[in-house]
């Protein structure tokens, strides 16, 4: 019996440890290296991942990262919190004692990384915040104009209609970003949440669940209904719901008759565009954050001091975070695709033309 | 009618209605299942008037009818494994993977490896046969283990939860796959994915013949044992109530006419000139509906008139005594769970067909929906109790909720919110009644 439950033990250890040594996270064995002040050459940048399994971070901002930091001659680390904000914690110390001089963290959790966040900066090590918040005023944040893309999404739907009723899909009411996006539809002339102006009338306005496409087309549906289909604009967060939107349009035979919104670059959504049956697509070229992360991490390894370092650094603006701190904070430029400038995606090698242009008449819009 | 001479004592010489209890005990309907019915009516109703008799309409009935059918044909398989006493957490990954498998499938690898277009029409033939079967395997593992590994299923489809969907993202990178195969996406209804009205007054005169037919040969089979009948004027009243129901809904679906905008685009592809006040065509039944329909068909006959189903239920009532009286327990667990992972491939096929793509999070927390679905419709955690059809009611009543609630414009917390105490409530009154009732 004894030697039953023994062997149950050791098979269960050996499986942890092999499921461990999988992860290829390297051990600790370098000491801390907290030298005074380090030349470029010998710079090393970590980089802690919340989640590597997304397509995106392998595909695109890796690459952009470690091309930028080789141009410099800097070394490039990294490990994967696999959506552990717990990990995430461990992984940063972690990775100050292999070495690293700046540490570049896409928090899982912008706040339960902050004291791991704040060690690392008392010890020397200046932090990017990739990405995502971290409501650390001594990190330097880097992303995409949040504020900026719904705004983008806005514009570019009233443009092509600017009075009638409007509904607006919200991504997860957890997420900061929703609200982000909300605010910056405001700045484009979209009355406030659950607020009309005298053209713009809003007929249903919804969050949704983990940004779930299913979700965000049963809303559609039901506000279809209870407006007997009299909806002019929707004004929708991700190109994920936008999918499931168009879905809920196409069964009442409105698809491209009512303008659409979403951001990513999604394939499918880009495809979309070039169909006509969704109006934009706000797009973030992750190779430019992932350079100017890059860039801005070698500006670090020089003179650990943010304030100091600005004047080597990508344009900065002071931004008031929803917590209330002022960061240091480098906005990138989105780009709003349309049917217009559907060549944009096509010359950076984001999307290739076969699929970009499937099912799309050729020459019906530029690029196709 | 010879049989009638030889009629046992039954009920038939009571007159009519003595009082309303006596009546309705006649009739031997569920009264469990006629409670949710009046739940449902009370639900309907409420939402229409609050919303100014936007509810119930043949639109939003119609569009209700396709909401459901995801949750309600996942419900039925979750009925099986809940009443032996067992739970699937997984459901929800496997119908991510599932789904994506099959996107997969007609996207990428058929015109890949054969270099077709996935517009050709046997495309979706093989998507479909590929879900199946994968789905039956995926279930085949989890039921294995859980039977013959002995590990509680509860722990077991809590790491399926976890491997499928890892799975997805391993091989999914996040990237959505779209458009889909046309044929396919008439499964996940849309006007064009309904059968019309004349496809639907058939379907629903089968139905009629159906309804008639096994009250006749369930009577006569109970005569042959020498069972106790109902009173002729009770059967009657069955099947009259019983057809009625059936054609009323074909009805509602027939009344609920093609969007002005896709009549008229489908007037000019055939064309029609378009009569004044636009062309009106009737969209009918929902495919999704249909293969719900049929799904809950063929599970309630599994349930009741299989050997399988029996034993399913033998196990959930005492599981010793039906390992005693010789049930091989095993397989018959391995089964329920082969059984969710068809029946979730099926779901997957109309949720993924509904989108016009599949996506990474497709199905997340569909598990908590078919469960409570279940739950709401009567199905006991402690084993042994559960119908088919008040699981399908169950996914129905969720869902009227939620889509009332959006029509109202009722924000997603406040939804789970009402959500979760309703199904809190529902199993709680249903306990209270059965207690009292015992």
């Amino acid at each position: 019996m004894l030697n039953r439950r023994l062997l149950a033990v050791v098979g269960a250890a050996a499986i942890v440890v092999m499921a461990c040594s999988s992860s290829a996270s390297p051990s600790p064995s370098a000491a801390p290296s907290a030298a005074a002040s380090v030349a470029a050459a010998d710079c090393t940048v970590g980089v802690s991942w919340n989640n590597y399994q997304e397509e995106r971070w392998a595909k695109w901002d890796e690459p952009a990262i470690k091309a930028a930091l080789e141009a410099g001659g800097a070394k490039y680390i990294s490990n994967d919190a696999k959506s552990s904000a717990e990990t995430q914690a461990s992984n940063v110390e972690n990775l100050i004692s292999q070495g690293a001089n700046v540490v570049i963290v896409l928090a899982q959790d912008g706040t339960a990384i902050k004291p791991a966040v704040a060690s690392a900066i008392s010890n020397g090590v200046p932090v990017i915040a990739y990405d995502r918040l971290i409501e650390d005023p001594t990190a330097l944040y880097i992303t995409f104009d949040n504020k900026l893309v719904g705004k983008m999404q806005a514009e570019a739907l009233l443009k092509v209609k600017d009075a009638g009723n409007f509904v607006v899909i919200k991504g997860n009411k957890a997420d900061a970003n929703a609200d982000f996006l909300r605010a910056g539809m405001v700045e484009a002339g979209l009355p406030e949440a659950g607020a009309s102006s005298d053209k713009l009338k809003n007929v249903g306005e919804s969050y949704t669940d983990n940004w779930d496409p299913k979700n965000a087309q049963t809303s559609m549906e039901q506000f279809l209904t209870a407006n007997n289909n009299k909806i002019d604009i929707a004004f929708v967060q991700n190109d994920g719901m936008a999918g499931g939107v168009i879905a809920a349009l196409t069964a009442q035979g409105l698809q491209g008759k009512v303008p659409v919104s979403g951001q990513d670059g999604d394939a499918a959504a880009l495809n979309r565009v070039a169909l006509g049956t969704q109006t934009v697509d706000v797009w973030k070229d992750a190779r430019l954050l992932g350079k100017a992360a890059g860039e801005a991490a070698l500006a670090l390894c020089a003179d650990k001091n943010i304030k100091n370092a600005k004047s080597s650094l990508a344009p900065t603006v002071q931004f008031m975070s929803p917590g209330g701190n002022d960061m240091t904070s480098i906005f990138l430029t989105p780009q709003p695709i349309t049917k217009d400038n559907l060549s944009v995606v096509l010359d950076a090698g984001w999307i290739t033309k076969d699929v970009l242009c499937k099912d799309v008449t050729a020459g019906s819009v530029p690029g196709c | 009618m010879s049989e009638a001479t030889t009629a046992p004592p039954t009920a038939t010489g009571e007159p009519p209605g003595r009082s309303w209890r006596t009546a309705l005990r006649a009739l031997e309907l569920d009264t469990r299942l006629l409670g949710m019915v009046g739940a449902l009516a009370v639900i309907w109703i409420f939402f229409n008037i609050v919303s100014g008799g936007n509810f119930l309409t043949p639109r939003n009935l119609w569009n209700l009818s396709v909401q459901s059918s995801s949750i309600a044909i996942m419900a039925t398989g979750m009925v099986l494994i809940i009443v032996s006493r067992n739970i699937d957490l997984s459901v929800g990954s496997m119908l991510g993977l599932l789904g994506y498998t099959m996107a997969m499938v007609q996207v990428n690898w058929l015109p890949g490896v054969l270099g077709v277009s996935y517009h050709e029409p046997y495309i979706w033939i093989v998507a479909i046969l590929v879900g199946l079967v994968m789905g039956a395997l995926m279930g085949g593992v989890t039921g294995f283990i859980v039977s013959y590994g002995g590990v509680p299923s509860f722990i077991v489809t809590l790491g399926g939860l976890l491997v499928w969907r890892g799975v997805i993202f391993r091989y999914a990178q996040g990237q959505t796959l779209a458009p889909l195969n046309d044929t396919f996406q008439l499964f996940g209804g849309g006007p064009k994915g309904a059968l019309g009205d004349v496809a639907s007054w058939v379907i629903g005169l089968l139905a009629c013949l159906g309804i008639v037919y096994t009250l006749w040969a369930g009577r006569r089979r109970k005569r042959r044992y020498g069972f106790p009948v109902r009173a002729m004027w009770a059967e009657v009243a069955v099947g009259v109530v019983g057809c009625v129901v059936v054609l009323i809904v074909v009805f509602v679906a027939n009344s609920y006419a093609w969007p002005e905008a896709l009549a008229s685009q489908y007037a000019v592809e055939h064309g029609i000139t378009e009569p004044p006040g636009g062309l009106i065509i009737p969209t009918g039944i929902a495919i999704p509906v249909v293969v719900m329909l049929g799904v809950g068909l063929v599970m309630t006959y599994i349930a009741t008139r299989r050997r399988f189903g029996r034993y399913v239920y033998a196990i959930g009532g005492n599981p010793d005594a039906a390992e005693l009286g010789g049930i091989n327990v095993r397989r018959t667990i391995m089964l329920t769970f082969v059984l969710m992972g068809i029946l979730a491939a099926i779901s997957a096929a109309v949720q993924t067909a509904r989108l016009n793509a599949a996506v990474t999070n497709l199905g997340v927390q569909n598990e908590l929906d078919v469960i409570s679905a279940a739950v709401i419709g009567g199905t006991s955690f402690a084993g042994g109790i559960g119908t088919i059809p008040g699981a399908i009611l169950g996914a129905v009543v969720m869902q009227s909720l939620r889509s009332g609630m959006l029509l109202l414009n009722v924000d997603s917390p406040t939804q789970d919110i009402v959500v979760g105490c309703v199904l809190v409530a529902a199993v709680g009154f249903d306990s209270y009644v059965r207690r009292r009732s015992s």
